[in-house]
C-alpha cells in the first residue's frame, strides 16, 4: 500500500493524477486505471473540498493492489459526515446554486467502480474504492 | 495540461485533461460562444463531471437561443463518462 496527503485544494488535482499514474505504473497494471480511479478520486476529492465546512487538515488518499482488485481509501479527518453512498443522482434542470453535495460527480464514481462505501468514526469520514481488476 | 481553442468557423477544440481545476477556465471560454457549435474532443484525454457541467451549461444556452451544439470524435473512454452520465440522451453527440 502507498499513501500520501494532498492539500484541501482543487490545485491538488495534478499531484493525485500523478500519484495514481505512478502507482499503476510501478504495478503494471491496466493503464486505462489510470482514468477511472483517477475520475473517482477526483470526484470524490473535489466533492470534500467543495463542501467540507472550514476543514483545513490535508486529505489522505490510499491505495493498494490486491490479486484481483484495486483499492482507493480517502479520508477526511476532523470532518462532518456526509455519506457519498446516499448521495442523490443529479438532476441537470436545478441550477449549480441549487445541486445537491454529490449530485453528478457521486454517480460517475458509483458507474466508474465496481464498490463504493463510507464509514464515519471519530470524526473522520474514511471513503473505500473499489475497482475490479479484469483477469 | 488543458487547453481550449475557438476557430473561426465556430469549432471548439479541446485538449489534454478537463478537470475541475480547469473547469472555470473552459467556462470563460465557453460562454463567449453565440453561434451554432461544434466541439472537437479528438485531443481530450480526460473529463470529470466539472467539465461536463460547463458543457450542459453552454449547451441549455445555445439551445434556447436556437443554435446547435454538436459533441464530434470523442475517444471511448470520453464517450463513455458522457454515457455514465446519461448525457448521450441530452447533447448532440456523434
Amino acid at each position: 500500500m502507498v499513501e500520501r496527503r494532498f492539500p484541501r485544494a482543487v490545485g491538488s488535482l495534478d499531484a493525485i493524477f500523478a500519484f495514481i499514474g505512478d502507482f499503476v505504473d510501478a504495478r503494471g497494471l491496466d493503464p486505462e486505471l489510470k482514468y477511472d480511479v483517477g475520475l473517482a478520486a477526483e470526484e470524490l476529492f473535489t466533492n470534500l473540498v467543495k463542501y467540507g465546512r472550514g476543514e483545513q487538515r490535508d486529505i489522505r488518499m490510499a491505495l493498494d493492489a490486491e490479486p484481483d482488485r484495486l483499492v482507493l481509501v480517502i479520508q477526511d479527518f476532523d470532518a462532518d459526515p456526509f455519506d457519498v453512498t446516499q448521495a442523490e443522482p443529479p438532476s441537470f434542470d436545478a441550477p449549480p446554486s441549487e445541486r445537491r453535495p454529490g449530485g453528478l460527480g457521486i454517480h460517475l464514481v458509483k458507474q466508474i467502480t465496481d464498490e463504493l462505501r463510507y464509514e464515519y468514526a471519530n470524526r473522520t469520514s474514511t471513503i473505500t474504492v473499489i475497482k475490479r481488476l479484469k483477469a | 495540461m488543458f487547453d481550449i481553442l475557438l476557430t473561426d468557423d465556430g469549432v471548439v477544440k479541446l485538449s489534454g485533461r478537463l478537470d475541475a481545476a480547469e473547469a472555470d477556465r473552459a467556462r470563460r471560454v465557453l460562454g463567449t460562444l453565440d453561434r451554432p457549435t461544434t466541439v472537437d474532443f479528438s485531443d481530450l484525454d480526460y473529463i470529470s463531471s466539472a467539465g461536463l457541467s460547463a458543457l450542459i451549461e453552454t449547451y441549455k444556452r445555445l439551445h434556447q437561443a436556437g443554435h446547435a451544439f454538436r459533441l464530434v470524435r470523442l475517444k471511448p473512454r470520453i464517450r463513455n463518462v458522457f454515457t455514465y452520465a446519461g448525457l448521450d440522451r441530452l447533447l448532440d453527440i456523434e
